[in-house]
């Protein structure tokens, strides 16, 4: 038989190296569980020890802002607020929580959204979800999506969504709703984040059961969230700022500089203004709490890092009881002027008092007005930004810097005499004064606001001659050269204000001769309320451009409300530029000043030759086009209006304020209001009453631990505060 | 085994004790696995009945001696092929897609079917079979005879191999690949054929593997194949990369079984969550809990199984018998290398079951199977004693 004969040799001697084979694949496994399990076990371990650890921060208070004589203008309120943490729950944990804190608070369900209750129907009535796509439809969409799992579910999702009827989702009950706007801000949050289920509303009884219940609602917590607080209202509201609710969170467009310095995507930041330039300072230290999870993420343990530090104090340099005032005499004075002939197109005035040797901005108001849009009536709105954000043809405030420029190109020598009377150039129309004054000296010219007199001087900056009805020929260099000195006053440049956007203004493009002469007398290139405020401050202080800051001090916060914190950083004055100057020129400019407001025929002195503090100052009167919100009004042509200013400093000997007016589109037609010196001259008595009642009371002499003022009337409002919140 | 007198029938304690001893390593490993809560059933319960279903199997197997195997292994090859073939055709109610592949039949009360596992063993039996047929028929062998020879194993391999592949399951083709390539090496083909025929092969592996790795713009240029169809390759060279495919699974199970160090953190401590740990990543389980010390001694229980195989495909004079061991230790091997190897990182992840432990049903079947078969050559001992050593 074939089977019995004798084995074939090959395959011993095969079988043998098929073995050796196996031997030696089975020795490389052992060898590699070697490797794997004694060599780097070690490493494993360690890599399953080691957790994750997550940095969660919680919000501590943002800084406070006082006013220069310690009152408070921000404040917190603490409101209560309940907050959800996604420790990395699974939905239907999340789902469970809401439904157990449903019934514990009420929530508003007014953000819920359609679509919200499409997801909330479907998860509750998976299998009536699932009968609305039939076999077929289903088939349809798997050949449509063939392989792309992923796309395929997203489609036979949005059928379903498409699918249920309003009469499904009215089934949705009020109970129902209160869960799904719940479970909406759980889904909203960032995982390891506290996200704020409810802050406003939440009752004491409210925070109270929940709290007690925090072990079967894993996730919530009870905390304290914080609301700005302001004690003065609407005042300077605008310039103080906002700050971006929870739900906002950090701005879009900043996200990747705020994610660089570590804040959290809910975190609330200052978004305008003081609160956004200062936001470093004033946002804090958030707590930090360092969560070690394992690599599922589960949390093991919440381990502080640090306390925490509410953010640092803003002392500001704005004298809020001045402000106030000053707003009121604003407000006043507007209303006054509108009853006015021909100001149907007036609806703001700006004032900025500033101190002129530092920059400490003392006051910065504005008040415009305008429809309200729902009941159509006329309101005061505050516009303390208008002073930095809008700019205007000022007129013939700026005549001090064109002397000053005369002198420094050497256009004009102190004492300089022109004969004023009108210009007639070719082809255009005649150029003149308000008056014709006749030979006019430097001084003089300012004291009487004589424009001939800056024609002449800026007509021999620019190597020009005037003949009579003969064209006139500038050097275009002339306007850099006005505009460059203009600058050095800070006119037609940022002033440096520690606020964000600020305008410089608009220039005229056109370089032909007659611009020349209207840039001369602040008719061509525009300017905001804030540069005239510079401007005056250099006139004032004898040339030195100082910058001007709303910010005074920061303060170290303390745990006592009724002090105020050591100083931090303390604003220094900022020299920006000193003005050319040779002796006795700045002196002159001065002398025309105080011309203008305390001699006779001065054009202010009507309204200041009596005042004690011995102002000085200088008007303006521009004709300008209205180019406000009524301009889609008028066609092609804007109407003609007349832009009224005042600049000005007190006393004129040794100034402590300094002050810009700006009345924009004040009136059309003949009829002065002269809104720009009423308000003047009321905002210098205010600021001259109030601190000679300051004085009286002794307040000036500075304690050394400095008090804060308002404490009682901000601990009331707040409480009224809260109490209209619950 | 120079005795010349009559031998009863008689069982292989032997295998029987190693047997045992891969039943207990399973049992001890699935009730572990089945705590990692991914699933709520109780494997180690159903395991422990296919072990039982499995037994049956050996029972009935052992009492064919090698006429008879001789006899059915056509008719078990081709029910294999109807099988798989039938896969095809067969309406989901009856073969669902699991996985992404079509490789199962639903069983009534029994859960699903997957016929390939069983398949692996048809094909050792036919391939014995005409290998054993062929030297009968050429008793000098030439090249030409050589040739027919690969030819004929070649192409009886192909037949399952390529439905298995449509499935797709890449790993049980494999199974088959290595199945025939240990059967062939056996089958005493010349080495004139063998060498540039593996040689060829080994180089063209080579050639791809390379262009995977590091050209794989060529190949999808020339060959319109798509990058992401390396992705396996590709997380088995740098797992740590490819986390969220098949990178996840070896991230996890090079993590359990590292952790483990040399002795374990002992039975049921497991801190490494792994899917699907009963089935394919079983041996994380063993590498976890009991360290390098225990999975050296599941290591060496398969290689104590191969070196029991490989002895009675050495003392029997049956050369069918031989050729059936042959099969028995390649599967085996493949399976045991296969699935261990990719669990520490050495081989890509194929989804392979490790024999004899891994929870399932069918691959118990056709592993319990091929036990059946070895068993039977012991039983059948006695016969070829005597007609061999008169």
């Amino acid at each position: 038989m074939n089977r019995k004969k004798k084995k074939k040799t090959h395959v011993p001697f095969r079988l043998n190296m098929l073995f050796f084979a196996v031997f030696l694949l089975f020795s490389m496994l052992i060898l590699r569980l070697g490797m794997v399990q004694i060599v780097y076990g070690d490493d494993y371990k360690r890599e399953i020890e080691r957790t994750e650890d997550v940095t969660v921060n919680s919000p501590v208070p943002r800084g406070k802002m006082f006013d220069r004589n310690g009152q408070v203008i921000v404040d917190n309120t603490p409101q209560n607020a309940i907050t959800f943490t996604n420790n990395g729950y699974k939905q239907d944990e999340m789902l469970e929580v809401a439904e157990r804190l449903a019934k514990l608070i009420h929530k508003d369900t007014e953000k819920v959204q359609e679509r919200d209750k499409k997801d909330y129907w479907i998860m509750k009535n998976p299998e009536e979800a699932e009968k609305k796509i039939s076999k077929k439809d289903k088939e349809k969409l798997e050949k449509k999506y063939e392989g792309d799992q992923k796309e395929l579910d997203k489609a036979i999702y949005q059928l379903t969504l498409d699918r249920i009827t309003e009469d499904e989702l009215s089934e949705l009950t009020k109970d129902d709703l209160e869960v799904l706007a719940i479970y909406r801000e759980f889904t909203s949050g960032y995982a390891l984040t506290p996200q704020i289920v409810k802050n406003k509303e939440v009752t004491p009884e409210e925070f109270a059961v929940v709290s007690e219940n925090l072990q079967i609602l894993q996730g919530v917590d009870t905390t304290t969230d914080w609301e700005r607080y302001y004690a003065f209202g609407d005042t300077l509201k605008s310039v103080l700022g906002n700050v971006t609710s929870s739900d906002e969170g950090l701005p879009a467009e900043q996200l990747e500089y705020y994610m660089a310095r570590d804040y959290s995507r809910n975190d609330r930041v200052g978004k305008s203004y003081i609160e956004m330039q200062y936001e470093e300072v004033l946002h804090g230290q958030k707590a930090k709490v360092k969560n070690v999870t394992d690599k599922a993420g589960n949390v093991l343990e919440t381990v502080p890092i640090t306390d925490g530090q509410r953010g640092k104090d803003l002392v500001l340099s704005i004298d809020m009881d001045l402000q106030k005032e000053v707003e009121k005499i604003i407000e006043e004075e507007l209303r006054e002027a509108k009853a006015s002939a021909g100001t149907a197109l007036l609806d703001r005035a700006y004032v900025v008092l500033m101190d002129p040797h530092t920059g400490e901005v003392l006051s910065m108001a504005g008040k415009k007005i305008v429809k309200d849009k729902e009941t159509g009536q006329s309101v005061m709105q505050d516009d303390a930004l208008g002073n930095i954000t809008t700019t205007y043809n000022v007129g013939s405030a700026v005549k001090g810097a064109t002397i000053l420029t005369g002198y420094k190109t050497g256009a004009i020598n102190p004492g300089t005499v022109f004969y004023d009377r009108p210009l007639k150039i070719k082809g255009t129309p005649v150029k003149k004064s308000w008056r014709n004054f006749g030979p006019l000296n430097d001084i003089n010219a300012l004291k009487f606001s004589s424009n001939v007199y800056m024609f002449e001087t800026v007509i021999n900056i620019g190597g020009g001659k005037y003949e009579y009805e003969q064209p006139l020929r500038i050097n275009e260099k002339a306007f850099s050269t006005v505009r460059d000195s203009f600058a050095q006053f800070g006119l037609g440049v940022r002033t440096g204000i520690d606020l964000p956007n600020e305008q410089t203004g608009f220039k005229g493009m056109s370089t032909l001769p007659g611009f020349m002469l209207d840039l001369s007398i602040g008719q061509y290139d525009t300017y905001s309320n804030m540069q005239l405020a510079q401007y005056v401050s250099v006139i004032a202080n004898g040339g030195n451009r100082m910058e001007p800051h709303i910010v005074k001090e920061i303060r170290e916060p303390l745990m006592e409300n009724n002090e105020l914190g050591p100083i931090v950083q303390e604003m220094e004055p900022k020299v920006l530029n000193r003005v050319e100057l040779e002796d006795g020129w700045m002196d002159r400019v001065q002398e025309g000043f105080r011309r203008v407001m305390q001699e006779k025929g001065g054009t202010a002195y009507g309204l200041f030759g009596n005042k004690d503090y011995k102002p000085a100052g200088k008007t303006g009167t521009a004709e300008a086009f209205y180019d406000g919100p009524e301009r889609s009004k008028f066609g092609k042509e804007p109407p003609e209006v007349m832009n009224l200013s005042l600049v000005s400093y007190a006393p004129s000997e040794n100034p402590e304020v300094a002050m810009a007016v700006l009345v924009p589109w004040a009136y059309q037609g003949s009829v002065d209001h002269g809104a720009n010196k009423e308000i003047g001259q009321r905002v210098l008595d205010a600021y001259f009453d109030l601190k000679k009642e300051r004085h009286k009371k002794g307040d000036d002499a500075k304690e050394s631990v400095q008090k804060v003022e308002n404490i009682d009337e901000v601990l009331e409002g707040q409480e009224d505060a809260r109490k209209e919140d619950e | 085994m120079t005795s010349n007198r009559y031998t009863p029938p008689k069982l292989d304690w032997g295998l029987v004790l190693i047997l045992m001893l891969l039943f207990l390593v399973s049992a001890i490993s699935i009730y572990s696995a089945q705590t990692t809560g991914q699933y709520t059933e109780n494997f180690l319960l159903k395991q422990v009945v296919w072990y039982a279903v499995g037994t049956g199997i050996i029972a009935a197997v052992i009492t064919l001696d090698s006429d008879q195997l001789k006899k059915i292994s056509w008719y078990v090859y081709g029910l294999g092929i109807a099988l798989l073939g039938f896969l095809i055709v067969a309406p989901s109610s009856i073969a669902p897609v699991i996985n992404g592949a079509k490789a199962w039949y639903k069983v009534p009360g029994m859960g699903s079917l997957q016929p390939a596992e069983l398949v692996k063993v048809f094909i050792i039996l036919v391939l014995a079979k005409t290998i054993d047929e062929h030297h009968q028929k050429n008793a000098h062998k030439t090249m030409q005879t050589d040739l027919w020879l690969l030819i004929k194993l070649a192409g009886l391999t192909m037949v399952p191999l390529l439905l298995v592949m449509q499935q797709p399951d890449l790993g049980t083709s494999l199974v088959f690949l290595a199945i025939m390539l240990g059967m062939i090496f056996i089958s005493g083909i010349s080495w004139k054929l063998l060498a540039p025929i593996f040689g060829t092969g080994a180089a063209l592996a080579g050639t791809i593997l390379y262009f995977v790795l590091w050209h794989p713009d060529i190949l999808e240029k020339y060959l319109g194949v798509k990058e992401y169809q390396f992705a396996r390759i590709y997380s088995w060279i740098d797992p740590y990369n490819y986390q969220s495919s098949t990178g996840f699974q070896l991230t996890r199970s090079l993590l359990a079984i590292g952790s483990g160090e040399t002795s374990g953190k002992g039975y049921g401590t497991r801190e490494v969550y792994l899917p699907e740990s009963h089935t394919d990543f079983i041996f994380s389980i063993v590498g976890e809990e009991f360290g390098f010390v225990g999975a050296s001694i599941v290591v060496s229980l398969f290689f104590l199984l191969i070196y029991h195989i490989t002895k009675i495909g050495m003392e029997t004079k049956n050369n069918f018998y031989t050729y059936i061991c042959v099969g028995v230790i390649s599967m085996v091997t493949f399976h045991v290398f296969q699935n261990i190897g990719m669990t520490i990182g050495l081989l890509p992840i194929t989804g392979i079951p490790l024999p004899f432990i891994s929870y399932g049903g069918s691959s118990l079947m056709g592993n319990m199977l091929a036990m059946g078969l070895i068993f039977s050559i012991r039983y059948h001992y006695k016969k070829y004693m005597f007609s061999t050593s008169d």
